[in-house]
């Protein structure tokens, strides 16, 4: 089962058996990737999608002396490049981060499913509105937060989407990310991310050694980095993470 | 939404600076968070005095 995670606990857009079924069907081919390789770049004509199984995906822009930007970050689940299925090319490249593994949709069999299945054409279109509510929250953590309260932020939001993926307990993850990717996520320099870190440490917040992520004080790391997982649409039931309500006048 | 867009008023708490392995960090105010060379930072902070006083300056002149 290839798609066990895509929109696993995302609330009202959970896959019914038969429309998994018939996004299992859909996939012709099923790759694996190194680390660090370009898997799609931008204005290249797209005629398929990518569902990630496994691993970390990023979709980045480069400025023009050839400097990346992580403009987003792709877990298992999640299918990142959807989009392209309307737009037919990119207007990103997209990476792997770690190794990973990732499933095929030909853009035909998206077309096929558009015209079968209403419903479960309806959460394809969640998972890219979801995408776009993600975009909204990177906005406003780099508008808005500082240094500390950007890396809490990001962590916080890892975690709640590893949680709804499956693959965090709420306190413990993997994440195959170097501080250098953190710095390019939250618009610092890797010297200011490894500082950060040693704060959230010293805090007693969070721990990032060796690829794994131990949060000490949930509560906290969420007050810190005004985090509101409300945009992540996670089921209720099935999201046991503390919340921050931003100030209202 | 707070109807007061914090981010189009003039910021009136100031940023703070720290050093830490031969580099100065800035954070804050609000969503600044920048690390700079020593010199970069000099510099920086020059002008940022020079621009402050001619501001002052030009409050003054314009209470008169």
């Amino acid at each position: 089962m290839f798609t066990e995670r895509f929109l696993r606990d995302k609330r009202g857009a959970s896959l019914t058996a038969a429309e998994r079924a018939r996004l299992e069907a859909a996939i012709s081919e099923v790759r694996t990737y190194k680390p660090r390789k370009i898997i799609a770049k931008a204005g290249e004509p797209l005629d398929q999608s990518t569902l990630l199984i496994e691993g970390f995906m990023c979709r980045y822009l480069d400025d023009r002396s050839g400097l990346r930007q992580l403009v987003a970050i792709h877990v298992p689940g999640d299918f990142l490049d959807l989009h392209a299925f309307p737009l037919k090319v990119l207007d990103h490249d997209v990476a792997t981060l770690t190794g990973a593994t990732a499933a095929i949709v030909p853009h035909s069999e998206l077309e096929a499913i558009a015209d079968e299945m209403p419903e479960l054409t309806r959460k394809l279109w969640f998972s890219t509105l979801l995408d776009a509510a993600i975009h909204r929250a990177w906005l406003f953590r780099l508008g808005r937060l500082d240094a500390n309260a950007r890396v809490a932020h990001f962590l916080c939001e890892t975690n709640a989407r590893l949680v709804s993926a499956g693959l965090s307990d709420g306190r413990r993850f993997a994440l195959g990310l170097t501080q250098a990717d953190v710095a390019e996520i939250c618009g610092l320099t890797t010297v200011h991310v490894n500082r950060v870190m040693r704060q959230l440490r010293e805090d007693g917040l969070c721990v990032f050694r060796s690829s794994l992520v131990e949060i000490l004080d949930l509560a906290r790391l969420t007050a810190l980095g005004q985090f509101n997982p409300a945009y992540l649409y996670i089921d209720d039931d099935a999201n046991p993470l503390p919340s921050v309500q931003r100030p209202r006048s | 939404m707070n109807l007061t867009a914090t981010h189009l008023q003039p910021e009136t708490e100031p940023g703070v600076a720290s050093a830490e392995e031969g580099l100065v960090f800035l954070d804050g105010p609000d969503g600044i968070a920048k690390t700079m060379t020593p010199d970069a930072a000099q510099r920086t902070g020059q002008s940022l005095i020079e621009a402050a006083a001619e501001a002052t300056k030009q409050k003054t002149d314009s209470d008169v």
